[in-house]
């Protein structure tokens, strides 16, 4: 069940957030939305696992984890601040069947994250686009500050392509000249950015637990339909 | 901080039921034995302390306890549950 695997590079994407691609010998593949439970064993043989959604398509060949620095955990600090390239630990998985997304479940689809919560959504965006897929998707991203934002490079080029729109909002601080969103997520938002129920999208919302419940409150009060809406909550940690 | 957010989804244990039950079931409904809500259990909610506690995300009663020990987890199953499984 649970595979030894080995780092094979670190990309730094925020001041508290990195990329780890991993090689997995006889990974079987995954689908966009999925987990893997990763287990750290210190030397006293103390075990902590925790769970990280995998950011890679399902095309790419190594998998790769973006783990966001939590303070007071267990497993985020290692992986964040003392991880190397080279070093093991072991994975369980993929796992999860509910919080997926594959190119022929269709769409429109409306993808909302808190922070760190974008992780999955790009999974199910990169599959997207390797897969050239014409289903239209937006993405609306809440971070704090711009330098908080996940994958920005990359948001900024799926955002041209004309399937995908990329919004972002900025709820703590906003650079000068910023033409997106400022403030915390709200009705008004969640209208403007996304389809509305007649188009009957799939949505799938992933962030800080908070974060999730008030916006799923937010859809559902649209008039989405409650089994429309997928949510991966994280916990209480983040925003 | 609110207790509200110390809860996370049915997902987050998705490793876990796959070792207890040997198949992915995040995306197996269950009927609530108290207030009939049916849901998956990717959808239902997961409090983790000293064990992991599974509740109805409509009305709270307790689904699934899994108390893990070093050498084995002990499992206690309520309410009803239909599992579609796949064929190995």
């Amino acid at each position: 069940m649970w595979r030894t695997v080995t780092v094979r590079e670190i990309v730094p994407e925020t001041a508290h957030a990195r990329t780890i691609l991993l090689d997995v010998p006889g990974w079987p593949g995954h689908v966009a939305g999925q987990h893997v439970d990763v287990r750290l064993t210190a030397e006293d043989g103390y075990q902590a696992e925790r769970s990280y959604s995998i950011a890679s398509a399902p095309e790419t060949a190594a998998l790769s984890l973006t783990v966001e620095l939590f303070d007071d955990g267990e497993v985020s600090p290692y992986l964040v601040e003392e991880l190397q390239v080279g070093d093991e630990f072991e994975v369980r998985g993929p796992v999860g069947g509910y919080f997926i997304w594959r190119v022929q479940d269709g769409g429109p689809l409306f993808l909302l994250a808190g922070g760190s919560g974008l992780v999955p959504l790009m999974a199910m965006l990169r599959h997207h686009a390797a897969q050239k897929s014409t289903v239209p998707a937006r993405l609306l991203v809440s971070s704090r500050r711009l330098d908080d934002v996940l994958y920005r490079d990359e948001l900024a080029d799926l955002d041209g392509h004309d399937a995908v729109d990329v919004s972002l909002t900025l709820t703590r601080e906003q650079p000068p000249g910023w033409t997106g969103f400022g403030r915390r997520v709200d009705a008004e938002m969640l209208t403007a950015v996304g389809p509305g129920p007649s188009e009957q999208p799939q949505i799938f919302v992933c962030g800080p637990t908070a974060f999730v419940e008030f916006v799923a409150d937010r859809l559902v009060e649209l008039g989405h339909a409650p089994d429309a809406i997928r949510a991966e909550r994280f916990g209480p940690t983040g925003e | 901080m609110s207790t509200e957010g110390l809860w996370v989804d049915g997902n987050a244990i998705a490793g876990l039921l796959r070792e207890l039950f040997g198949a992915e079931l995040t995306a197996t409904e269950r009927g609530c034995q108290t207030c009939g809500a049916v849901n998956c259990l990717g959808a239902h909610r997961v409090y983790r302390g000293a064990g992991t506690v599974v509740r109805c995300p409509v009305c709270g009663d307790i689904a699934l306890r899994i108390t893990s020990l070093p050498d084995r987890h002990v499992v206690q199953l309520t309410g009803s549950w239909s599992l579609d499984m796949p064929r190995t």
